[in-house]
């Protein structure tokens, strides 16, 4: 007691706080807390003298309140000092440090973006080769021989039995053969036409596949899929429309439109004034491919549906020109 | 297809306004692309073209070159009108077009005007500027018996509005003008009219001798012989609906078979009958080395595989394709032989293909026509023969092997439903057959009519028939899915991993051509026809489209070029065209070697695997390279880019074979590593690599880490030597380590060095 009795311990305190709000450095705020709360203080020597509870108690409390109004200057002197920094005129408009960073190509871009659609619906992602027999490409998929797609024109050969893809379809027939259905897939990737080069052809082109096969698959499955493939990307205003077609492989066929996402259906000059804009084919799956695969229509039926990734990318980011994908100019995938 | 409206209108009944039509037989039937007015403007427009009767002409007072005439309009009060042309005279009926008549096009209308001092009113009107032929060398005199004042459109076929019809593979049927009409009946419940043409009365019989040699490319012809035929022009109403189809009218005979075949859809072909050698025809396959000079003026050299239509003495037609100048219809015809036929697809088809030729013809037959339709356009020809070319029909031969019943089908009207997930009545199924042409009797067994009979061969087949009619009304439902998993699979994941560390290098993704001009692999996959000798092989290596790539940007002025692209090449496989393929990467960059290898290291670790580089001669030409596992790395010798330039290419599946299943944690925390830098002199060969892997081996586990520090050579080192620092750090996950294990551990390495590489410590 005889510590204690010895300081007025609250003056102790007054002093103390009025050194420590009144530092206008760290290093007066140093001095008050080395003074005051330091190892010589009395503070602390009073401290490791005390024996009994009260005492330690009042001590301990003038001490945390002491500490935590040297932080509280701490911060306030800190703020001070960068308030006089903002106002010494740093140009926070120039650059940071460089950093290096490229970018993903359009049509990978795209690419995945589609993909997670259909992961998010609960399909795979299927990665095809693109050479395939002509039985997987053509004769599996039930095209005739007469069909025009089949020609030296249309269709690169190495040589009778075996073509360059030139669709997705293909890995229709190599999914089923692989798989025991239900299955429900995507497969992007390349395909091969003998097209001369223009602003809208190429030899060389993307495409993906959609494939479904379950029991009870009918084409209302197809429309609804459809429709929510392309809301979700395009917007969940767009609604999508089925006309009739042909394809080999699908009876009945169907060609898909999808309302204009540049003028939500009003007409512009994208959709031709039209408020639809052609996205791809698509159809029930023909019994005759399941019987090519040693499936049995009465239990599987499929739909599926094919559409260009380039397409996509040239109306959604106005490039008149696909060429421009395979030139590779930074200029250009730098934008993306 | 360009379908003349008012022809539609000829064989069917329909309500709808046109684009009503058109756009509801996009969705049950075909493409329309535009529908096209054609001829004169259409509304009241009209009644500015009129019958007029010519009452004086003479020259023009201030004109050589002009007739001044005056023309009864029908309104009592006769116009004059300056005409250029000289056929013609008072007394003719013409066309006439007076002040205020918009002319076909919609751009110009014609006004009151001084002609070289005389007011014209009007205008006297040519083929030509109706748009209904070609024939421009003066104007059109009409019938005499026509009144002055009645109404042109009455007369001529003015103007009309086409449809420009794209039909689908499966529909040939709808390559004719009655087919669509069929389609418009099926669409809208309009009467469909019977088919066109009526027998004319048949004048003698002919022997006319045909033989087909080969009846699977030919099941089927049909040779009519006409006499006393007269070649001329013809009638305005058919010039104008040929040219409204987009086809070029020539003679009445020729345009009498163009005509038929868009009516009804089989082609026909005329010859002059005189020309034939021998008198005769024959179907057959072609001869070697025999040659034929075709309508379009192109000599041929023909294939054994062509099938050809024969005289007695040579080739005079490619079967479904063209005729020959040979045998052509002129103006000196007075006798002509009539073809009708059935000619095989595939035939067809690759004949085109092998002489690069198109026709209307051809189109036709390589979708297949209605084997039926050759009677038909063979009976409506004739008519049209004889009441517009004066021809007797003298003589007829049909030649016809065996042509297959079309098919009848078991069909249930359920599987509609199930099929299309729409309730569609029986009722409604059975009627939309029924106008189709189908038959349906009371058990379903529907037959096939056999214009359809190529298409329509099973029960899924039918469902479509009735499904197209309604696809607006098909609902939007998802699959009842018993079992769902998305997911990418692990190599898939892996792939856009190694993308996003490109990326976060500052690497750009390019796309570039499996095909490529070049490749370094002598036995890489060659097209036998490539579409050019830049796209002739299927790359092993994607780096010669990238060193593409990069001269592209190099070229328009790009900076800081750094490309990679993840895509296919295709590895030849020993006696087969299927091809290995493989997912790889590939990269290039401006920079030396090790700006490449930093980018493939970045890669190895973001997947966690260590890379082991070993130097060796990977690209033709480049003063550094190295293998890695699974690839490459290397500096570029010249390849058409200025300064230093390196490439990597890594087999994505080797790699990704490499990657752990699982990361083990590994305590790092508890207890802390000994951190001690090593340097050694050894023999300027030595690979540091080499140096760290030993001592890995040496230390063991308790090595946690051994990084790289310098290379050095110079001061203090002797000649042929250089000194290699390293970090290393030891550390153990049970204890903390003492310094007499960090001695030991040290020892090991510094022993393991001097064994196998001669490595003196420095102090
Ligand atoms: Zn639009």
């Amino acid at each position: 007691m005889d510590s204690l009795a010895a300081v007025d311990w609250t003056a102790y305190e007054q002093e103390a706080l009025k050194a420590i709000e009144g530092a206008l450095s760290e290093s007066e705020l140093d001095d008050a807390r080395v003074k005051y709360l330091g190892r010589k203080s009395e503070l602390a020597q009073a401290l490791r003298a005390v024996r009994d509870r009260e005492s330690g108690m009042l001590l301990n409390g003038i001490r945390a309140r002491l500490e935590a109004a040297v932080l509280a200057r701490e911060h306030d002197l800190l703020r001070v000092a960068y308030e006089a920094a903002a106002d010494s005129g740093v140009d926070v408009t120039i650059p940071g440090h460089p950093v290096r960073r490229g970018r993903l190509h359009l049509l990978t871009q795209i690419r995945r973006e589609i993909e997670d659609i259909f992961l998010g619906m609960g399909y795979e992602v299927w990665d095809g080769a693109e050479v395939a027999t002509t039985w997987e490409n053509f004769d599996a998929l039930t095209s005739d021989p007469g069909h025009p797609s089949r020609s030296q024109f249309d269709t690169f050969y190495l040589d009778d039995d075996t073509v360059l893809r030139t669709h997705t379809s293909p890995d229709q027939i190599r999914a089923m053969q692989q798989r025991t259905p239900p299955v429900y897939l995507v497969s992007p990737g390349r395909c091969y036409r003998r097209d001369t080069p223009d602003a809208t052809h190429s030899p060389i082109f993307l495409q993906v596949e959609c494939l479904a096969v379950d029991r009870g698959i009918t084409l209302a499955d197809l429309q609804g899929t459809v429709l929510q493939f392309f809301r979700a990307l395009f917007g969940q205003e767009r609604e999508v429309r089925m006309r009739t077609s042909f394809f080999p492989f699908t009876e009945p066929s169907v060609e898909f439109d999808v309302t204009c996402f540049i003028c939500g259906g009003r007409g512009c000059g994208t959709c031709k004034h039209s408020g639809w804009i052609e996205m791809g084919g698509a159809g029930w799956v023909d019994p005759d491919v399941f019987r090519n695969v040693d499936l049995d229509p009465a239990e599987w039926q499929g739909f599926a549906f094919g559409f260009g990734i380039e397409r996509i990318a040239m109306l959604r980011h106005g490039l008149p020109d696909l060429r421009a994908f395979w030139e590779n100019d930074l200029r250009v995938l730098g934008q993306f | 297809m360009k379908v003349p409206v008012s022809w539609l209108r000829e064989y069917v009944d329909f309500d709808l306004p046109v684009e009503e039509l058109a756009r509801q037989l996009v969705f049950t039937s075909c493409e329309v692309d535009r529908i096209v007015r054609r001829g004169v403007p259409g509304g009241d427009n009209l009644r500015h073209f009129v019958v007029g009767k010519v009452l004086e002409a003479a020259k023009h007072p201030n004109a050589d070159k002009l007739q001044l005439t005056k023309v009864d309009v029908g309104d009592g009060e006769p116009r004059s009108i300056v005409c250029g042309a000289w056929n013609f005279g008072a007394g003719a009926t013409v066309a006439v077009v007076t002040p205020g008549g918009v002319m076909p096009g919609g751009e110009f209308t014609i006004e009151k005007r001084k002609l070289r001092g005389e007011t014209s009113e009007g205008m006297i009107l040519s083929e030509r500027e109706l748009e209904l032929g070609e024939d421009h060398a003066g104007i059109m005199v009409l019938a005499d018996d026509l009144v002055a004042g009645t109404p042109l459109a009455d007369v001529l076929p003015l103007g009309d509005d086409v449809l420009e019809i794209e039909t689908l593979y499966n529909r040939p049927d709808l390559t004719s003008v009655y087919g669509i009409a069929r389609e418009v009946a099926a669409l809208t419940g309009g009467e469909l009219k019977p088919m066109p043409g009526v027998e004319p009365a048949r004048d003698g019989d002919e022997p006319f001798p045909v033989t087909i040699e080969d009846l699977e490319g030919c099941p089927r012809f049909i040779a009519r012989v006409f006499r006393d035929v007269t070649l001329g022009e013809s009638p305005a109403w058919l010039k104008a609906r040929l040219s409204g189809a987009g086809m070029r009218p020539i003679s009445n005979v020729v345009d009498i078979t163009n005509y038929v075949m868009l009516a009804l859809g089989s082609p026909l072909h005329a010859y002059d009958a005189e020309t034939l050698a021998g008198g005769q025809i024959i179907v057959r396959r072609a001869r070697a080395g025999e040659e034929l000079v075709t309508l379009d003026g192109t000599r041929r050299e023909l294939d054994t595989r062509d099938l050809v239509i024969a005289d007695a003495e040579r080739a005079i037609g490619l079967a479904g394709v063209m005729g020959g100048e040979n045998t052509e219809v002129s103006g000196s015809t007075t006798s002509v032989i009539l073809e009708t036929a059935n000619f095989e697809p595939l035939t067809v088809l690759k004949s085109g293909e092998r002489h690069r030729m198109r026709s209307e013809s051809q189109t036709r037959w390589e979708k297949g026509v209605d084997p039926e339709a050759a009677g038909y356009a063979a009976r409506y020809a004739s008519q049209l023969l004889a009441e517009l070319a004066g021809a007797r029909w003298t003589g007829e031969t049909e030649v016809r092997g065996e042509i297959p019943a079309p098919p009848t089908i078991a069909f249930r009207p359920a599987y509609t439903n199930e099929a299309i997930g729409l309730d569609v009545p029986e009722s409604e199924q059975r009627d939309r057959l029924d106008r189709l042409g189908f038959g349906v009797d009371e058990q379903w067994n529907v037959s096939v009519p056999s214009w359809r009979a190529r298409d329509v061969r099973r029960d899924i087949d039918v469902v479509e028939e009735v499904a197209r009619f309604r696809l607006e009304d098909v609902p939007a439902t998802l699959p009842n899915r018993q079992a769902m998993h998305g997911r990418l699979t692990h190599t898939q994941r892996l792939r856009r991993q190694v993308e996003d560390v490109l990326v976060g290098a500052g690497l750009h993704e390019a796309y570039t051509y499996s095909l490529q001009p070049d490749d370094p692999d002598p036995n890489a996959l060659e097209l036998p026809v490539p579409l050019s000798s830049q796209q002739r092989l299927l790359r092993t290596t994607l780096s010669v489209g990238l060193i593409g790539a990069a001269r592209h940007n190099v070229d328009m002025g790009n900076h800081d070029v750094e490309l990679f692209e993840v895509a296919h090449v295709y590895l030849p496989v020993e006696g087969s065209k299927v091809p290995n393929e493989r997912w790889r990467l590939g990269g290039i960059l401006q920079g030396n070697f090790f700006r490449a290898k930093g980018i493939v290291e970045a890669v190895f670790e973001a997947l966690h695997v260590e890379p082991t580089f070993e130097r060796a001669q990977v690209l033709e030409g480049s003063p550094v390279g190295a293998r890695v596992e699974s690839g490459w790395v290397a500096q570029h010798g010249p390849v058409g880019l200025d300064g230093e330039w390196s490439a990597f290419e890594l087999d994505l599946e080797e790699l990704f074979a490499l990657v752990p299943e699982r990361i083990l944690y590994r305590d790092v925390i508890t207890f802390p590593p000994l951190r001690q830098d090593l340097a050694f002199v050894v023999d300027e060969g030595v690979p540091a690599g080499q140096l760290l892997a030993a001592a890995r081996e040496a230390a063991g586990e308790e090595l946690r880490e051994a990084r790289f520090l310098s290379d050095y050579r110079g001061d203090q080192i002797a000649a042929g030597k250089k000194s290699v620092a390293f970090a290393v750090a030891f550390q153990s996950p049970e204890r903390t380590l003492s310094d007499e294990d960090a001695t030991r551990l040290r020892r090991a390495v510094v022993e393991a060095l001097a064994t196998r590489f001669g490595a003196e410590l420095r102090a």
